[in-house]
């Protein structure tokens, strides 16, 4: 025989004569069709056991759409997929709506043991009721009169609590609570066999009259604990919901101090040991005003593809390497595009070079419009002398001007007593000058 | 107005009286020793409502004002100034704030502070906004002339129609440069006007930020986030 874990799975065959019971049967056993037939058929002289079988076959085993379409719509937990996988197997879960006989084997122990914990309890429960049947016939003396309370009791918390951890488990899957009315009724029919074994074992007698009474009796007991005990578990639940909410707070709470402790108090520091030097404070107190404000804000500066954005993000670069205040002042604004890389590195370099040289806040304008973008770079230092600059000095030549003109754009430095200003100017799309803001 | 060609620089002989109001008692000291002599501080305030007392009392020509205060009815600055509605003609308001989000900036605009600093702005330059604002002129920083730029549009007014909506080329070219970190005196220079000229156009620019009924300004500063 072939080892379960190769074995194809249980459906009702589109080969059939009935209903497809036996070739699905056959193909899952792997035994010729035939005599699985004439089997049947012979077992249901036997009392009709044949005929029930195949009944109760036909009901329960799926044709192949159908086990499909079961296998697709079984939702997956969004937490853990590995878990809730309705195949879960080596090679990965197979397509929804593949047949069947291309599902991959799946190992009967790492994977089927749990799915089929159910039906292993029902099959044992069945067999432990024919057991008793069967000795009742031989004529042992089985007290059913505790047996049947019993198992009526064992049922009913079964029932009961696979509720529970069917509830547990749609709310990991998903929330919709779509079948609570089903879990309602299940809790109930658990509820009323449990309390109706207890009553049969405790009374001793099958008597209906007597049952029904003390039913009646316990019913009113019960509902007279819920109404004492219902404020109670409201209460309680409150409780619990204040709770919950405030260890949320608390958590949110935590993740501030934590941030806190981790920048501002850090650089508080900081700014204590390096009281003497101005320039360090300046820069330390910017720094965290920046990445304070970016972590209240959200105001993520990096990768956004705006040019604001980058313009604001070099500047905060620039300021936390000069130690210099630079602030950035935009207003339209565009996504970046290849050119507008080149407008960005001729802006830090002028940030730069305004930080080094000049001293005191650097004031940069970014005005972006159909037309184009521009960005002005303002220092208040002594002002230098562009002639004057050694011809070898690559800085404001070449990676401000030259950068500038190789993408179509113009940059103009203007310099005095008062302060250096430099331009930067790139169309928007071609090389057609603006000269709305050229030197007055 | 009896020095008004000093505004860029001086006015030592006349002292402005102010009123401080922020929730932040070592700002307010700290502020108090930045201020040069020209500042009077006659009133400190921490709250809404103690803001609304001290100045009903002191009745001083300049209130420095923190756009976010606690107290009150949680409109902050601009309770403030609301409260205070009809000492306008003598008080003038000079909002401060750490702040750049341009809903909060436009709102106390919009009440009718007559200026905008932020607090990282130093004691001089703070004394001389003071004193230019007590002397009836407009305050912009170079973020408020940006917020200015963005709310307006940077194209010039055409149609007289909307001569409230739009600003006009010269407002235009004021702005920019105080947004590129111009002082007054440094716009005059380069437009070849007075300072006087400039003041005007940025009192023009002031008013039409707070008449313009142009309603996309409210929704455009509330949707800008910060700045």
């Amino acid at each position: 025989m072939t080892s379960p874990a190769q074995r194809p799975p249980l459906f009702r065959s589109g080969d059939r004569m009935i209903a497809g019971v036996c070739s699905g049967l056959a193909a899952h056993l792997g035994w010729p069709v035939k005599y699985l037939r004439i089997g049947m058929v012979l077992a249901s002289f036997a009392g009709g056991a044949g005929l029930m079988f195949y009944a109760w076959l036909w009901v329960l085993v799926p044709t192949a759409d159908e086990g499909a379409r079961r296998a697709a719509r079984r939702p997956a937990s969004p937490i853990a997929p590995a878990v809730s996988s309705p195949l879960p197997t080596p090679n990965g879960p197979a397509p929804a709506g593949a047949p069947p006989s291309a599902r991959p084997a799946v190992p009967w122990f790492s994977g089927r043991r749990f799915q089929y914990g159910k039906e292993l309890l029902l099959g044992a429960g069945l067999i432990f009721v024919a057991g008793i049947l069967i000795a009742r016939q031989l004529g042992v003396d089985v007290p059913l009169g505790t047996l049947i309370p019993a198992a009526a009791i064992l049922g009913g918390a079964a029932i009961a609590w696979m509720q529970l951890d069917e509830t547990r488990r749609a709310g990991l899957v998903d929330k919709t609570k779509a079948d609570q009315a089903g879990g309602w009724v299940r809790l109930a029919a658990g509820l009323a066999l449990v309390v109706a074994g207890v009553l049969v074992m405790v009374s001793g007698s099958g008597s209906w009259e007597q049952t029904w009474l003390a039913l009646l009796a316990s019913v009113a007991v019960l509902g007279g604990v819920v109404l004492v005990l219902l404020p109670w578990g409201l209460k309680f639940w409150r409780d619990l919901e204040t709770e919950r909410s405030g260890r949320v707070r608390e958590t949110e709470r935590a993740e501030i101090a934590a941030h806190l402790h981790d920048s501002v108090l850090q650089t508080l520091a900081l700014i204590q040991r390096r009281a003497g030097s101005e320039q360090d404070v300046v820069r330390l107190a910017r720094a965290q005003e920046r990445e304070l404000r970016g972590w209240l804000y959200r105001d993520q500066a990096a990768d956004s593809g705006q040019l604001a954005d980058r313009i604001k993000a070099v500047a905060a670069e620039v300021e936390d390497t000069q130690g210099h205040v630079v602030d950035v002042v935009s207003v339209g604004d565009t996504v970046m595009g290849e050119r507008h890389e080149a407008l960005v590195q001729a802006a830090r370099e002028a940030m730069l070079n305004a930080a080094r040289h000049g001293g005191g806040t650097v004031s940069v304008y970014l005005e972006t419009s159909d037309t184009g973008s521009e960005i002005f770079v303002k220092d208040r230092g002594a002002g230098f002398d562009l002639e004057a600059v050694p011809k070898d000095r690559l800085g404001v030549r070449e990676s401000i001007i030259g950068r500038m003109k190789r993408h179509g754009g113009t940059a103009a430095i203007s310099s005095g007593p008062s302060g250096t200003e430099v331009r930067l100017s790139l169309p928007a799309a071609g090389p057609d000058e603006r000269n709305g803001e050229g030197r007055p | 107005m009896n020095d008004a060609g000093a505004a860029g620089g001086g006015g030592s002989q006349r002292r402005v009286r102010v009123v401080v109001v922020d929730d932040h008692a070592i700002f307010r000291s700290g502020l108090k020793a930045d201020l040069d002599s020209r500042i009077d501080i006659v009133g400190e305030a921490g709250s809404v409502d103690e803001a609304l007392r001290v100045i009903a009392e002191q009745r001083p020509e300049v209130v420095l004002l923190d756009v976010h205060l606690p107290g009150g009815l949680g409109g902050g600055g601009r309770e403030v100034i609301a409260g205070s509605a009809p000492l306008l003609g003598s008080t003038r308001f000079l909002a401060l704030s750490v702040s750049d989000a341009a809903e909060d900036v436009v709102a106390v605009i919009r009440a009718g502070a007559r200026g905008y600093v932020t607090k990282t702005i130093s004691g001089p330059e703070i004394s001389d906004a003071v004193v230019r604002v007590a002397d009836g002129d407009a305050v912009f920083s170079p973020r408020l002339a940006g917020f200015v730029l963005d709310a307006f549009g940077t194209s010039p007014a055409e149609i007289a129609d909307d001569e409230l909506d739009r600003l006009s080329a010269r407002e235009l070219e004021v702005m920019r440069l105080i947004a590129r970190g111009y002082s007054y005196k440094e716009v005059a220079k380069e437009l070849f006007i007075s300072i006087k000229t400039v003041e005007t156009h940025v009192s023009a620019v002031l008013r039409k930020l707070q008449l313009s009924s142009r309603h996309e300004l409210t929704k455009w500063a509330a949707e800008r986030r910060l700045l």
